[in-house]
């Protein structure tokens, strides 16, 4: 964690209060978080603690209510739906724990989707496509529909799509939820290769030894970083 | 524009996967579509029908008669109204300018026979100069009748269309002698035939005959016309001619009203538009209410297919597609769901009218002939439908896809 590491994201006193009728909940209160390149971060916290507002935020689905949030050095709290969803399939892969797969499509159709929406023409998309589900080693099961899959292989097509854009960094909501627990130390293996071959990771995870795994650990709780080491 | 292409091909997919759901979706459109061709071919057939009885009476030609011509069924009015008689026709022969020829012709409707067939035909009492004034159909074979043969009440006759086809199994008519109310008449001419209706019946079901024999067999009741010729461009001048001068022949003081009727194809064309135009407003006001309530369907199975995908669209969004991308998927489901309707339409269209042209042209109805019933459904017509059908879609598709595309990332990938 030397500072001479580029730093991708920059978060500043940021809030994000939601107002639920006559309460007002403040999911983030005043954070600040400074993400580098080549970081491998988990973040941890009960239910509740604000760490998915906060994972979020990180992964432009959603804007800050207060304090500036800045990617890449562009700033983020202030730009529109349109540029924010070009951040989105740009720089961030999102992996989740359910995989949401698209279950109508297969492996390699399934991988194309951020593609689609970065105007990449046919050939382009199948050959990126193919090139990243062999990174994940199911060069064997791009005709395969999600269904035909088991858990461990879902969700490395899921990351397969993550990875296809070359993103910024890689954003992984409980990536092991719903994996028994050979596959879910399977994926884990791979999120260190990643790490290793220079991507930035974050994993929002509550389970103490998926959040072993990664190089500086994060711990949020009612809205405020408790930990960060 | 791949991304243009790709969602639009995205939004037609996701009709495979519902087809049945789509296909009685667009059942209304289709039923809209229908009834909205079948309109517009039948007031069209109707015109070039009605395009040919006006040839028949002629746009140069004033018919004074008791009557004036209408759809109305309102004779009760009238029928205290004199008879049109032979002097007043001199009247307007001395003092009309605009009339170039005239006509007297007696009508009545009598029993035609030949050996073992018979039929109702209507018989015209003319003058010899009827023949030039024939208009919309002309002697075909044989001759009219000569100004001596109307001297001397010879019983000879010219025939319709028609008549070749009942009595004479298709052979010439010409030299045979049929029966008219008990009296025998030979046949020395034959008309064209037309299938087309004037206000006094059909040019097919008639035989022409001087008007002195006429008068010398038939001392009944008869219903009397004046025939008047003029010119296209004087009709109006004329109309009002002729109507004064009635006035004049029958004596009517100011303050009588007209006991007579001035007729010509205009007053007939304008009454026949008035039809046209509420036969097509019933036809519109039924296709607007099918279009409102199929519009009305696909919005709610847009909705159904919104709700359904939810978490699809949340994944996108996250994925980087945009607010438009999504608004650009969903309508062209819409479109795609109203094109199938209206293709299905156009479908049934097309084989209505090869069964309906296969039926009329197998069954005989009356004076009407298959190849005057002209139901067309053209290319362009076509292209209309596929107009609606996408202003339909995406009239129908624009506030589900505007849900689907402003719908929060967060909430929708949440949603189960």
């Amino acid at each position: 964690m030397t500072k001479s590491r580029k730093e991708i994201i920059g978060i500043k006193s940021v809030s994000k209060i939601y107002n639920l009728g006559n309460t007002v909940v403040k999911a983030l209160d005043n954070v600040s978080l400074s993400i580098f390149e080549n970081d491998f971060i988990s973040i941890m916290g009960p239910s509740g603690s604000g760490k998915s507002t906060l994972m979020n935020i990180i992964g432009c689905l959603d804007v800050p209510t207060k304090g500036s949030y800045k990617f890449n050095d562009e700033k983020i709290s202030q730009m529109k739906d349109s540029q924010l969803a070009d951040i989105r399939n740009q720089k961030i892969g999102f992996v989740f724990q359910t995989f949401n797969l698209l279950p109508k499509l297969n492996a390699l159709q399934n991988v194309e989707v951020p593609l689609v929406y970065s105007n990449l023409n046919r050939y382009k998309r199948t050959e990126k496509a193919k090139e990243a589900l062999k990174i994940v080693g199911l060069s064997n099961r791009i005709n395969h529909k999600p269904n035909e899959l088991s858990g461990g292989q879902r969700q490395r097509v899921a990351i397969a799509r993550a990875l296809v854009n070359n993103p910024s960094i890689i954003l992984a909501d409980e990536p092991t939820g719903n994996l028994d627990s050979k596959s879910g130390s399977e994926i884990l293996n791979f999120f260190d290769d990643l790490h290793k071959a220079g991507n930035t990771l974050i994993i929002v995870t509550h389970e103490k030894t998926v959040a072993k795994r990664a190089k500086r650990r994060i711990e949020i709780f009612d809205g405020k970083i408790t930990l960060d080491e | 524009m791949n991304k243009l292409f790709k969602n639009i091909s995205i939004g037609f997919e996701s009709i495979k996967s519902n087809f049945t759901r789509v296909f009685l979706t667009s059942i209304g459109l289709t039923i809209g579509i229908f009834t909205v061709s079948i309109v517009t071919a039948a007031v069209s057939s109707i015109d070039k029908e009605f395009a040919k009885s006006i040839q028949s009476i002629g746009n140069d030609k004033i018919y004074v008669g008791r009557m004036p011509w209408s759809f109305e069924f309102d004779w009760w009015n009238y029928r205290n109204r004199p008879e049109i008689k032979e002097e007043q026709l001199e009247y307007i022969n001395q003092y009309s300018e605009f009339i170039t020829q005239s006509s007297m012709k007696q009508n009545y409707w009598t029993r035609a026979s030949y050996e073992n067939k018979a039929s109702w035909l209507q018989m015209n009492g003319v003058y010899p100069n009827y023949g030039e004034m024939l208009t919309g159909t002309k002697v075909i074979n044989g001759r009219f009748f000569s100004e001596n043969e109307w001297k001397l009440q010879r019983r000879v006759i010219i025939v319709g269309g028609s008549v070749r086809e009942g009595f004479f199994e298709g052979k010439s008519p010409l030299g045979k002698k049929i029966r008219l109310g008990g009296v025998s008449f030979e046949i020395i001419g034959e008309l064209e035939k037309t299938g087309s209706f004037t206000p006094t019946g059909s040019l097919d079901q008639v035989i022409i005959m001087p008007s002195t024999t006429f008068q010398r067999i038939l001392t009944r009741w008869t219903w009397n016309e004046f025939v008047l010729q003029t010119s296209p461009n004087n009709i109006n001048k004329a109309k009002e001619e002729v109507r004064l001068i009635m006035r004049v022949a029958r004596k009517l003081k100011p303050e009588q009203e007209d006991n007579f009727a001035v007729n010509s194809a205009d007053a007939f064309t304008k009454q026949f538009n008035q039809m046209k135009i509420a036969i097509a407003g019933m036809g519109l006001l039924v296709t607007g209410i099918s279009l409102i309530v199929s519009g009305i369907g696909i919005m709610n199975v847009m909705f159904v297919s919104v709700r359904e995908r939810t978490k699809e669209i949340g994944l996108r969004k996250a994925m980087g597609a945009t607010n438009t991308d999504i608004l650009i998927q969903f309508l062209s489901e819409a479109i795609a769901i109203a094109i199938i309707g209206g293709i299905a339409g156009i479908m049934l269209i097309r084989s209505t009218l090869y069964f309906l042209g296969t039926a009329i042209a197998s069954f005989d109805f009356g004076g009407i002939e298959a190849s005057s019933i002209d139901l067309q459904m053209d290319l362009l017509l076509t292209f209309y439908t596929f107009l609606v059908c996408v202003f339909l879609g995406l009239l129908a598709g624009f506030v589900p896809a505007r849900t689907a595309a402003n719908l929060n990332p967060i909430d929708a990938l949440r949603h189960e």
